[in-house]
């Protein structure tokens, strides 16, 4: 039996086009509220969404996955657990912005956040360059 | 779906893509977008509306793009934030019992009992408000005055809709509707008026009054009535002659309703028993009343999708 093999290459490339494009939603769901956080923690003034979206620009794809509209529902809700803070300043040349800061208790859990990030990365790496 | 030219263009394609979603995220998506849209057109005035939009389209995401990631988001939300549903329970039993187990139960009790304060400020506020309004239109410190208070109902109406959603479990919007842009100050304040919101959230304000009246009274009377029957046995170990109009010759008596006879331990268990049965009752009520006005509070508090 033959099959068409360019067809069957296709599919084969849409299906890892497909695996790689889900595991990158996946892996920036995971890791974008801690990027947030993480921006906003070093940030010495507070800073508006828009902002951080153009810092993560340039840091190149990745942490976003493509969109940044992902951004905003996730501020809101890092600010609805009480970990960041907001408020409205009109500015002078363009539209109203909402400046986000990280609460004290935002601090802390970027803290504890860290190390676990530290020690998934620790142990993955270790996994991928086969020490087990 | 052809590409947006201008942001009211992408706004109104997005909630095209949008539709049928919940209105509350609906606003919230609306108002993220405007936000970006605008500071990214601000970042370089001398680009135009169309080749920023054909720009962002990349960076921000297309419309129905940005959509269906709202969408997952919000599913993410609803795991995240709301309690883990109690266990379903086939029995009837377990399924009049099982409510004291569901910790909405207890916001909505608690919301009914607030419902008493918050409605006579909301009532007191929009009354006020609105005879100064009138009364002050005539002047010209009236117009000013006018603008803040209608802000203010804005305002109220989103830490309303706070509280609704804690206690109610009643998906709320955490962004006021984007300030419109470009407008006159007379255009602005004319949107105000002319934005059905505003006047059902006055309306909101003003049924808070009743509505808070009747939740209290029914969650006070009826807590209280069935505490009063559960403590009956209690009661009656201690102290069985306070019940002294009820005596003759020397001895308590009741009628029930099929003749007198001296009331008994039989007569405390019972009710005791009938006590029990009402306060569950009650828990049921509350918990219906609550979800019914987290239905009331997203109609006439968030703007239709």
């Amino acid at each position: 039996m033959h099959t068409n093999p360019s067809g069957s290459a296709g599919e084969r490339v849409d299906d890892r086009v497909g695996h790689l494009k889900k595991f990158q939603k996946e892996l920036s769901a995971g890791t974008v509220s801690l990027v947030l956080l993480a921006v906003l923690g070093q940030s010495r003034q507070p800073l508006y969404g828009y902002q951080i979206a153009k810092r993560l620009e340039e840091l190149g794809e990745g942490v976003l996955a493509g969109k940044q509209s992902a951004l905003y529902p996730v501020l809101r809700n890092l600010e609805a657990a009480g970990l960041l803070a907001s408020e409205v300043e009109p500015s002078v040349s363009g539209p109203p912005r909402r400046y986000y800061r990280v609460t004290k208790p935002g601090r802390e859990v970027l803290r504890e956040w860290v190390a676990a990030w530290n020690a998934t990365r620790d142990s993955v790496d270790k996994v991928l360059q086969g020490e087990v | 779906m052809n590409a947006p030219r201008t942001i009211n263009e992408y706004l109104h394609q997005l909630k095209a893509a949008l539709r049928g979603a919940d209105p509350a995220l609906v606003q919230d998506a609306l108002y993220d977008a405007e936000e970006h849209l605008r500071a990214e057109l601000a970042e370089q005035p001398q680009r135009s509306e169309a080749d920023m939009l054909a720009h962002v389209v990349g960076s921000y995401g297309a419309p129905d793009e940005v959509a269906e990631l709202y969408r997952d988001q919000e599913i993410r939300i609803q795991r995240a934030l709301r309690p883990p549903p109690p266990p379903k329970r086939r029995s009837l039993a377990g399924r009049f019992f099982g409510v004291a187990a569901d910790p909405r139960t207890y916001g909505a009790l608690f919301y009914m009992v607030l419902a008493l304060a918050t409605g006579i400020f909301y009532f007191t506020w929009v009354v006020t408000g609105v005879s100064l309004s009138a009364g002050l239109s005539v002047l010209i410190v009236g117009l000013p005055f006018i603008v803040l208070f209608f802000g203010s109902v804005r305002a109220l109406s989103l830490v309303e809709g706070r509280i609704v959603e804690a206690m109610l479990g009643a998906r709320m919007p955490r962004r006021p509707p984007y300030p419109a842009q470009n407008l006159t100050l007379m255009k602005r304040i004319g949107r105000m008026f002319t934005d059905a919101r505003t006047w059902t959230t006055l309306l909101y304000m003003l049924l808070m009054l009743p509505l808070g009246i009747v939740y209290f009274t029914i969650t006070v009377t009826l807590v209280s009535v069935a505490v009063g029957f559960i403590g009956a046995p209690i009661a009656w170990a201690f102290a069985p002659r306070w019940i002294s109009d009820a005596y003759v010759n020397d001895r308590p008596v009741i009628n029930w309703g099929w003749g007198q006879h001296v009331p008994g331990w039989g007569d405390a268990i019972v009710l005791c028993i009938l006590g029990v049965l009402l306060l569950f009752a009650t828990l049921h009520l509350a918990r219906g009343l609550g979800r019914i006005h987290g239905r009331v509070a997203r109609h006439l508090l968030v703007r239709g999708g």
